[in-house]
C-alpha cells in the first residue's frame, strides 16, 4: 500500500479539485482545501501510529525508477528524522488554513498556492532521491513567491524578490554539490540518497569539504545560518501571517533537514568544518537574540528569534554526537510548534488591531485573557522554560555541546539569557502596564482560533511534560546515523 | 489486592479534600447553606477510612495481611528506585486505625464547632488533606513517601495555625512554627539522602535491616539526622516553643494536630527506626537526655501557665519528652503504648478544654507546693519559659538576618550596578501602580527611553552590542546584500539593454553583416 504517495498527493489532489471551481465560491474553496490538509494530517497521524520507532531503516519505502541511466527514481521513505517533520508539516498546514479566514482577495489562488506549498514540503521530507529532493525543494519556491508577492504587506515585492533570489542563489550551490558527487561512480542500487552517500566516500577530502560548503550555502540560506539570513526578516514581516507560520514552522526545517542528511553523508568534511559550524551557530544565536531584543515590530522580533533558535539546530548538528543530533531534531519540532504558535498569535492580534508595534500595546490581559494565556505560554516555551518542549530540546543540545566543547557553551547560556530578556519584555509590554483606551475594545479569541492555537500550545506543553515519545521517535535513527558517521570517519 | 485497600486509607481523605477544594474553588459550594455538603463528604471519607483501617487491623490480627505492599514505581533515577509501597506491620496499621478514629471524632466535633464560621469549607479542606497526610505518613513503606506525608502535614499545620490569617499574630506564629519544623525537615532530607547513598534504598525495612552493616559512625550520623527531624516535629528542646505558638488555630485543629496526631510523628519515626537507633548508642543517649530535659522544662514552664490551652501544651510536650526518654532507654514497646494512650487522652482534653473551663469556672487552680512557690528565680524562669525562644533568636535568627542584610548590601552596591537593576515591579507587574505613577507625573514608563535599553554594566554591554549588530544587519545584510544587489542587478540589466539596442541599430547591423561577409569571403577559397 502506497501510503506515502497517498499522503504526498493528497494536497495535489486538493489543487486539482480546486482548479475547476469558480473563484467566487469562497466557502467551497475553503472547505475543499481544509479537507485536503486535514486529510493529509490524518494520513500523517495514521503513518505515525504505524511507524515503528525501534526500526532505524527507511520505512514504507516506495521505489519506481524514473531515469535508470542517471539512477534517479521516484523513491519515498520515512525514518525517525522525517517522521516528526511530516506530522508537523501537515499539522501546521491545517492550522495555517484555519488562520486564513481573513484572506478575502484571490481566495482560490491563495488556497491553490498553499496546497502546492504543502505538496512540495511533504515531498522534500519524503524524498529518498537527491534529484527528487531537488525538484520538490524548488517546487516550494514558486507558490511561496506568489503568496508573498500577492498577499503580503507593503513591501511585499521587495520581500518576495529578495526571498527568491536568496533561495535560488543557495540552491545553485546545492545543485553544484549534487553534481559534483554524481561525477563519481554511483552503484545504482537502492535509492539515490544511499548510493550518493556511498559515492561521496570515494571523493578526495578537499572536494568533500567543498561539496559540504556548497550544501552549507544551499541549506544555510533556507535554515537560515547567520550571514545568509537577509531574506528572513523581510519575508517574515511581509508575508501574510498564515504563510509566516508555514515559513518559520516548516520551510526553515527543510534547510536543517537537508543539512543533517548531508552531514551524515560527508562526516569527514563536517568534522573539518566543525569549528566553523560552531562559530556560526553560537554567533547566530546571540546575533539573532540581540536583534530580536531590538525589534519593535512583533513579527520581526519572532523572525529574529527564529534565527536564534535555528542556530540552536545548527549547534546540535555541529556536535556530531548522539545527544546533539537528538537535540537538533527535537529543536526542529519544538521550534516548528513555538514559532508557528507565535506567528499565529501575532497574526490574530494584528487582524484585530492593525499594528505590530509592541509599544502600542498594553494591558491586554484584561480584554484578551485567553490570548494572553496562550501567548505567554508560547513565549515562555520560546525561552526554554522547563515544562515546555523548548526546554527538552535546549537541554539535549546543551548536553551534546558540552560533551563536545565544554566551557564554550557559556555562549549558549548567554543566548538563552537574551531570549529570556526579549520574551519577558514582550509579555510585560503586551499584557501588563497602564490601560490604554484604544486597546480596550479588542475581542478575545474565537472558538476556531482557540482550537488552532490551543492545539499548538497543547502540543508544546504536552511534549514538554512527556517528552519520551517524541525522543524515542528518532532515537533509533539517530543511533544509526552515529553508526554510519563512525564507519565513515577514519 | 491488599495493597489497594491500604492505599485507599490515605486516598479517601485526599479525594474528599480535592472534592471540597474543587467545589469550593469553582464556587459550587460556599457559605452556610452548603456546610452540610462539605461535612457529609468529609465524614463519609474519614468514616470509611476508619472502618477500613479497623477491618484491615482485624485481618492483620488473623495473619491475613502481608507486611509490605508495593503498588508501583514512583521515581527512577540512576541506581535509585523509589517505590510506592505501604507497610502494614502491626504498629503502623494500629496507629493508622487509631489516628483515623481520632480524626473522625474531631471532624464530627468540628462540624458543630465551626458552624457559621467564614472559613468552614477551607477548614475542612485542610483537615481532610491533613488526614491523608497523616495516614500516608504512618503507612508509607519508604522514607521518601513518609516525607511527603510529613511535609504535607506540616503545611496543613501552617495553614491551620494561620486560620485567622487576617490577624498578624496568627500569621506570624504560623510562620514561626513552620520554619522551626523546616529545621527538622532538613535532618529528614539529609537522612533520606544518606540512606540512599549508603544503603541504596530509602525503604524503612531495608534501612532497619542493613543498619547493622553500617559502621558505627555512619549509623550514628544517619540516626542523628532522623532524630533531628523527630525533635522538631515532636517539639523537644530546643524546638519546644513552636508548640505553644501553634495554639493559635481553632480548638479542634489544635486537638488533632498538637494533642492527638501530628506531634506524635516524631515518636512514631523513632519507633519505626528502632533497629537503626539501637545501632547508635550515642544517639540513644541524646534521646534520653533531650527527652528528660524536655519533660523537666515543660513541667517547669507549665507550672506558671494560667490559660488552659498553654498548660495543656506544656503537659503535652512533657509527655512527649517522656516518650523520647523511654525510646532512649530502649523501652520501645512502652513508648508505643504511651503514644497511643497519650494521643487519645490529650485529644480528649484539648477538645473539651472550653467545657473544662466552663465546668471549673470559679474554682481556683491547685497551687504549687509552698517550698517551690517561695523560689522566685524558679518562678521567673517558668514565666519566661526558660528564655528558650530569645536564646534561639539570638543564636540563629539574628545572625541569619544580619547575613541577609549584608547580602542585600552587596546586591545594592555591587551586583546591581554591574548586572543592571531589575525592572521595577511597578513597571511590569502591577497595572494599577503604574497608572498611579503616571498620574503623579513620574515618567517611569517613557517608552522611547526604556525600549531595548539596559541598565548596569551587563545591560549597557548588551545594548551596545545589539546596536552594533543592528547596524551591521541593516548596512550589510538587509541593504548591502538585499537591496543593493537588486539595484545593481537592475543597473546591469539597463546597461545590457542599452548594449542590445546599440547592437540592433542599423549602422551596427550593417557593419556586422559586412564583417560576416568578409569573413565568409576570406574562407571561401
Amino acid at each position: 500500500m502506497a501510503i506515502l504517495s497517498a499522503l504526498l498527493w493528497t494536497p495535489a489532489l486538493g489543487v486539482l479539485l480546486l482548479a475547476p471551481i469558480s473563484g467566487q465560491r469562497h466557502g467551497l474553496i475553503r472547505q475543499i482545501s481544509l479537507a485536503a490538509t486535514a486529510g493529509a494530517f490524518l494520513l500523517a497521524c495514521y503513518l505515525l501510529f504505524s511507524f515503528n520507532a525501534a526500526d532505524s531503516a527507511m520505512q514504507f519505502s516506495e521505489f519506481y525508477p524514473l531515469n535508470p541511466k542517471l539512477g534517479s527514481a521516484y523513491a519515498l521513505g520515512v525514518d525517525g528524522l522525517s517522521m516528526p517533520m511530516l506530522v508537523l508539516a501537515t499539522l501546521l498546514s491545517s492550522i495555517a488554513l484555519l488562520a486564513s479566514f481573513s484572506i478575502r482577495e484571490g481566495v482560490k489562488g491563495y488556497h491553490i498556492c498553499v496546497l502546492l506549498l504543502e505538496f512540495g514540503m511533504l515531498g522534500v521530507f519524503m524524498a529518498q532521491d537527491w534529484a527528487l529532493f531537488y525538484i520538490f525543494w524548488e517546487v516550494t519556491l514558486i507558490p511561496l513567491f506568489f503568496l508573498i508577492d500577492r498577499w503580503g504587506g507593503k513591501r511585499r515585492h521587495a520581500a518576495s524578490l529578495n526571498f527568491v533570489l536568496y533561495t535560488m542563489g543557495g540552491s545553485v550551490f546545492m545543485l553544484l554539490s549534487l553534481l559534483a558527487i554524481s561525477q563519481y561512480d554511483l552503484e545504482h542500487q537502492g535509492s539515490m540518497m544511499a548510493s550518493m552517500g556511498q559515492a561521496a566516500q570515494s571523493m578526495p577530502v578537499l572536494e568533500q569539504v567543498l561539496v559540504l560548503l556548497g550544501f552549507l550555502l544551499g541549506f544555510g540560506v533556507k535554515m537560515p545560518i547567520f550571514p545568509l539570513h537577509g531574506w528572513l526578516p523581510l519575508a517574515h514581516v511581509e508575508a501574510p501571517s498564515p504563510i509566516s507560520i508555514l515559513l518559520s514552522g516548516i520551510l526553515l526545517k527543510m534547510g536543517a533537514y537537508g543539512l543533517l542528511r548531508t552531514v551524515v553523508m560527508l562526516p569527514v568534511a563536517a568534522q573539518l568544518l566543525q569549528p566553523v559550524l560552531l562559530f556560526l551557530a553560537l554567533f547566530g544565536m546571540i546575533y539573532g537574540g540581540l536583534l530580536a531584543w531590538r525589534q519593535r515590530d512583533l513579527k520581526a522580533m519572532v523572525a529574529y528569534a527564529s534565527l536564534s533558535h535555528m542556530g540552536l539546530v545548527l549547534l546540535g548538528i555541529a556536535t556530531l554526537n548522539q545527544t546533539g543530533f537528538s537535540g537538533a531534531i527535537l529543536q526542529m519540532t519544538a521550534h516548528g510548534l513555538i514559532a508557528g504558535g507565535l506567528f499565529l498569535l501575532v497574526g490574530l492580534l494584528y487582524e484585530r488591531t492593525h499594528t505590530r508595534n509592541i509599544l502600542d500595546y498594553s494591558s491586554l490581559v484584561q480584554v484578551m485573557p485567553r490570548f494572553a494565556t496562550f501567548t505567554t505560554l508560547t513565549l515562555l516555551a520560546a525561552m526554554g522554560l522547563p515544562g515546555s518542549v523548548g526546554f527538552i530540546s535546549e537541554l539535549h543540545t546543551l548536553i551534546g555541546g558540552f560533551q563536545q566543547w565544554g566551557g564554550l557553551m557559556v555562549f549558549f547560556s548567554l543566548s538563552i539569557l537574551i531570549s529570556a530578556a526579549y520574551a519577558m519584555r514582550t509579555i510585560g509590554l503586551l499584557f501588563t502596564g497602564p490601560v490604554k483606551p484604544q486597546m480596550q475594545r479588542i475581542a478575545d479569541l474565537k472558538p476556531v482560533e482557540m482550537m488552532a492555537s490551543g492545539l499548538l500550545v497543547g502540543c508544546i506543553v504536552l511534549f514538554g511534560l512527556l517528552p519520551a515519545p517524541l525522543i524515542e521517535l528518532s532515537t533509533a535513527t539517530v543511533s544509526r546515523m552515529m553508526v554510519v558517521i563512525g564507519e565513515r570517519l577514519p | 489486592m491488599d495493597a489497594c485497600w491500604i492505599a485507599l486509607l490515605p486516598l479517601l481523605p485526599l479525594l474528599a479534600a480535592v472534592l471540597i477544594g474543587g467545589l469550593h474553588f469553582f464556587n459550587f459550594i460556599s457559605g452556610e447553606p452548603d456546610e452540610a455538603v462539605t461535612s457529609r463528604i468529609s465524614l463519609t471519607a474519614i468514616g470509611l477510612a476508619a472502618l477500613l483501617a479497623i477491618a484491615l487491623q482485624i485481618a492483620g490480627f488473623y495473619g491475613q495481611l502481608a507486611e509490605q505492599h508495593v503498588l508501583g514505581n514512583w521515581l527512577n533515577s540512576g541506581r535509585f528506585n523509589i517505590t510506592v509501597s505501604f507497610r502494614s506491620s502491626g504498629f503502623n496499621l494500629s496507629l493508622a486505625a487509631l489516628f483515623s478514629v481520632l480524626l473522625l471524632i474531631v471532624m464530627r466535633f468540628s462540624v458543630n464547632y465551626l458552624h457559621r464560621e467564614a472559613g468552614f469549607h477551607r477548614f475542612f479542606f485542610i483537615l481532610n488533606l491533613f488526614a491523608a497526610a497523616m495516614l500516608l505518613l504512618v503507612l508509607a513503606g519508604n522514607a521518601v513517601l513518609t516525607f511527603a506525608g510529613w511535609e504535607l502535614a506540616g503545611v496543613c499545620s501552617y495553614w491551620l495555625i494561620a486560620y485567622a490569617y487576617d490577624r498578624p499574630i496568627a500569621a506570624h506564629n504560623a510562620t514561626r512554627g513552620f520554619v522551626t519544623n523546616r529545621v527538622g525537615d532538613g535532618g529528614f532530607l539529609l537522612g533520606i539522602a544518606l540512606s540512599l547513598i549508603w544503603l541504596e534504598s530509602a525503604d524503612w525495612q531495608i534501612i532497619n535491616q542493613s543498619a547493622t552493616d553500617l559502621t558505627p559512625g555512619d549509623a550514628t550520623l544517619l540516626a542523628l539526622c532522623f532524630a533531628l527531624a523527630a525533635f522538631a516535629k515532636s517539639a523537644q528542646v530546643p524546638f519546644t516553643p513552636w508548640l505553644a505558638r501553634a495554639m493559635e488555630g481553632p480548638t479542634p485543629s489544635s486537638a488533632i494536630f498538637y494533642g492527638g496526631v501530628m506531634v506524635h510523628g516524631g515518636v512514631f519515626l523513632l519507633i519505626q527506626l528502632q533497629a537503626l537507633f539501637t545501632q547508635a548508642p550515642l544517639v540513644m543517649l541524646l534521646l534520653t537526655a533531650m527527652g528528660g530535659v524536655t519533660a523537666v522544662y515543660s513541667y517547669w514552664a507549665g507550672l506558671s501557665q494560667t490559660d488552659i490551652k498553654s498548660s495543656q501544651v506544656y503537659a503535652c510536650s512533657a509527655q512527649l519528652g517522656l516518650m523520647f526518654l523511654e525510646c532512649g532507654l530502649g523501652y520501645w514497646q512502652l513508648a508505643a503504648w504511651h503514644l497511643c494512650a497519650h494521643a487519645v487522652v490529650r485529644c480528649y482534653l484539648l477538645l473539651t478544654a472550653p467545657s473544662i473551663l466552663h465546668a471549673t469556672h470559679g474554682q481556683p487552680i491547685r497551687p504549687v507546693p509552698q517550698g517551690w512557690a517561695d523560689c522566685r528565680w524558679a518562678f521567673v524562669i517558668s514565666l519566661q519559659r526558660g528564655w528558650l525562644e530569645p536564646a534561639l533568636d539570638w543564636m540563629l535568627v539574628k545572625p541569619v538576618q544580619q547575613l541577609a542584610k549584608d547580602m542585600r548590601n552587596i546586591d545594592d552596591r555591587i551586583i546591581d550596578p554591574i548586572m543592571g537593576i531589575p525592572a521595577p515591579a511597578i513597571k511590569s507587574i502591577s497595572s494599577l501602580a503604574q497608572w498611579e505613577e503616571q498620574k503623579l507625573g513620574a515618567k517611569l514608563d517613557n517608552d522611547m527611553d526604556s525600549f531595548a535599553r539596559g541598565s548596569g554594566l551587563a545591560g549597557k554591554l548588551a545594548q551596545w552590542t545589539a546596536a552594533l549588530m543592528s547596524w551591521f544587519e541593516y548596512r550589510f545584510i538587509l541593504r548591502g546584500i538585499g537591496r543593493d544587489s537588486i539595484s545593481w542587478g537592475r543597473r546591469l540589466g539597463r546597461h545590457a539593454n542599452r548594449f542590445e539596442h546599440l547592437l540592433l541599430s542599423p549602422r551596427y547591423l550593417i557593419l556586422f553583416v559586412l564583417i560576416t561577409l568578409m569573413v565568409a569571403l576570406g574562407y571561401a577559397p
